[in-house]
């Protein structure tokens, strides 16, 4: 249980993948425009992440070392192709929006960095934990960020409109460079948090970090 | 009715290269982007490793997608197939400039592997299929995204290389500016786009 | 050595296939539901452009049935749209062109008189996401709404030259493709039918 919290903590907040690790960046900022787009490739991280790591984790003592790599492009393959399928018949209209972004799931650091530095090593139902919180932290994250440039750039909040009288939305909001600030300056204020906390306590950071990140 | 795919592939190589620069527009690539640009010269190294590779693997599946996954209808597993050709071109380059180039191997070889897991060389390859690309759009497209990356990549590191030595607010240091700098970049490239008009 | 080699590669050909055979059998149960998906998609767009009401999936097949027939002129296959006592009211017709990325694919609505644009519906582009692509926006497609039709040319500006359609902020080159294609396309399709007629 306590290697649960261990992992929790991590994945979380110490060493949240995109506000600390700067990993899988790339193949979901393009859709954090809008927030159910971002929703729903975040879900599809999870998913894949969580299945994959569970995979991997199970076959950790047959998969020979030389192919591990290729092996794990398979696995997280194959179960991002079952999420684009799904995406496809159950919510068109996502997929539309979405375009060759989901394929790019494979591609995100973040399944193949937890499949080689946590699920080979350890027992599946922990590697699966381990991979769903990572996937919570980063969506967490990424929706942050879509839910500032929506509200500011089409003034909805998941497609409902709160625009209030007199509210020019930021057209910059929706465009590419909105989403480079945004990730900047919260990387800055994670870093600049860690950083005072260090030279306050020198002990591992305390349990409400935790909290933090979750209120956020 | 308007004939299809018609643009002219020198405006498919500037289009990529400026106005929908594969890192600043597409954010395809960013990881390696963002971690290997603090130095302007093992940065350039990269991005001459990825044009390569990019260009490779955009024309070797393009045949693929149009002579065997699509006479097959094996549409939905384009993504697994892409990435094994991926990772044998890149494991083949690899060799050969081990074989034939050592000298350029030792600049380029450790960045390879880090190659397959780099997002802009499959997502050139899916944007290729969902655009309708001929072979010999194809061919300037993956020239002209491979390009773009090499140029941002070099940009970014430049502007990194001078700034190294300035005061920055306690923990803005490192990927906070690094993000922050890459988003003025883009804004910037955004102004490429009046420039290039259609047909 | 040699032993190991050979395990690696049987291991990578049986994962592969049981991998293959998961995701075949996947694509072969979602199959029918994305086809049926894409056939909607079709039939919203052309109720769309011809500005039927609709809210469910039961009333776009019902408006469909009631009043859509196919057809097929000069080997383009669009859509005619008929009232109770079978006088045809309007045409769906569809259109391509190049965007800024690649072919933008969609269908207008045109009156049975062939003298207004009744509307513009998307269903196939590649336009940057959250730039170009907001051209499947309701108010910008709405822009295209009941545009007259004089000469066998849409009219698309006013009397003093500007335009009557909005472009998309930042996205200048995929606005300027649009109108180029949906002014074009209006034209050849009215030529077409008229001929018909």
């Amino acid at each position: 249980m306590d290697q649960l919290k261990l992992i929790f903590k991590r994945n979380l907040w110490n060493e949240n993948q995109v506000l600390r690790q700067i990993l899988g960046i790339c193949s979901i900022l393009a859709v954090t425009n809008l927030m159910i787009n971002t929703l729903v490739m975040g879900l599809g991280l999870i998913f894949v992440i969580s299945f994959s790591s569970l995979t991997i984790s199970l076959l950790r003592s047959f998969i020979p070392h030389r192919v591990r790599m290729i092996t794990q492009v398979f696995i997280i393959a194959a179960f991002v192709i079952l999420v684009d399928i799904t995406i496809q018949a159950q919510l068109p209209e996502v997929s539309r929006a979405l375009g060759p972004y989901v394929g790019l799931i494979i591609t995100n650091c973040i399944i193949m960095g937890r499949a080689e530095a946590f699920a080979q090593k350890n027992p599946p139902l922990l590697a699966m934990a381990d991979g769903f919180l990572a996937g919570v932290g980063y969506t967490l994250v990424i929706l942050f960020i879509s839910f500032i440039r929506e509200l500011l750039g089409f003034g909805t909040i998941l497609g409902f409109n709160v625009n209030f009288a007199g509210f020019e939305t930021w057209t910059i909001m929706v465009m590419p460079p909105a989403a480079f600030f945004i990730i900047g300056l919260m990387v800055w204020a994670a870093s600049a948090m860690q950083l005072s906390r260090q030279q306050t306590q020198k002990p591992a950071p305390p349990a409400s970090s935790v909290g933090q990140q979750a209120s956020r | 009715m308007g004939t299809p795919a018609a643009i002219h592939p020198i405006v498919i190589l500037l289009a990529a290269i400026f106005t929908s620069n594969m890192v600043l527009a597409n954010f395809l690539g960013m990881c390696p982007f963002i971690s290997v640009s603090n130095e302007y010269k093992t940065a350039s190294g990269l991005g001459k490793a990825v044009s390569l590779v990019m260009l490779v693997t955009t024309i070797l599946n393009w045949f693929l997608y149009h002579y065997v996954i699509a006479p097959l209808g094996l549409e939905y597993l384009r993504f697994i197939l892409f990435i094994v050709v991926i990772a044998a071109s890149v494991q083949i380059i690899e060799m050969a400039l081990d074989r034939y180039l050592p000298e350029l191997h030792v600049k380029l070889g450790i960045f390879l592997p880090l190659i397959t897991v780099n997002c802009s060389i499959l997502g050139i390859s899916l944007f290729m299929v969902i655009r309708d690309y001929t072979a010999l759009q194809t061919v300037f497209f993956g020239l002209g995204s491979g390009l773009g990356w090499w140029l941002a990549i070099c940009a970014l590191a430049a502007i990194r290389e001078k700034i190294a030595r300035n005061k920055l607010p306690i923990g803005l240091g490192g990927p906070g500016i690094t993000f922050i700098i890459t988003g003025i970049m883009a804004l910037a490239f955004i102004g490429f786009a009046g420039t290039l008009m259609i047909q | 050595m040699k032993k190991e080699y050979i395990y690696s590669v049987v291991f990578v050909f049986l994962l592969s296939a049981v991998l293959t055979t998961i995701l075949a059998g996947a694509n072969a149960f979602f199959l029918p539901q994305i086809e049926r998906n894409e056939e909607l998609a079709q039939k919203r767009a052309v109720l769309y452009v011809l500005n039927i009401p609709f809210q469910t999936d039961a009333d776009v097949e019902q408006a469909f049935a009631e009043q859509i027939r196919t057809a097929s002129v000069d080997g383009i296959d669009l859509f005619v749209q008929y009232d109770q006592s079978q006088v045809t009211t309007g045409y769906a017709v569809p259109f391509q062109g190049s965007g800024l990325w690649g072919l933008i694919r969609g269908y207008m609505g045109l009156s049975s008189d062939l003298d207004g644009l009744l509307g513009v519906e998307f269903t196939e582009h590649n336009e940057t996401p959250g730039l170009g692509s907001r051209i499947d926006e309701e108010w910008y497609k709405e822009q295209y709404r009941n545009i007259p039709i004089e000469d066998g040319q849409p009219v698309l500006t006013d009397d003093d030259g500007d335009r009557k359609i909005d472009s998309i902020t930042g996205a200048t080159s995929t606005s300027n493709a649009v109108i180029d294609i949906i002014g074009r396309s209006a034209s050849n399709a009215v030529e077409t039918l008229e001929g018909e007629l």
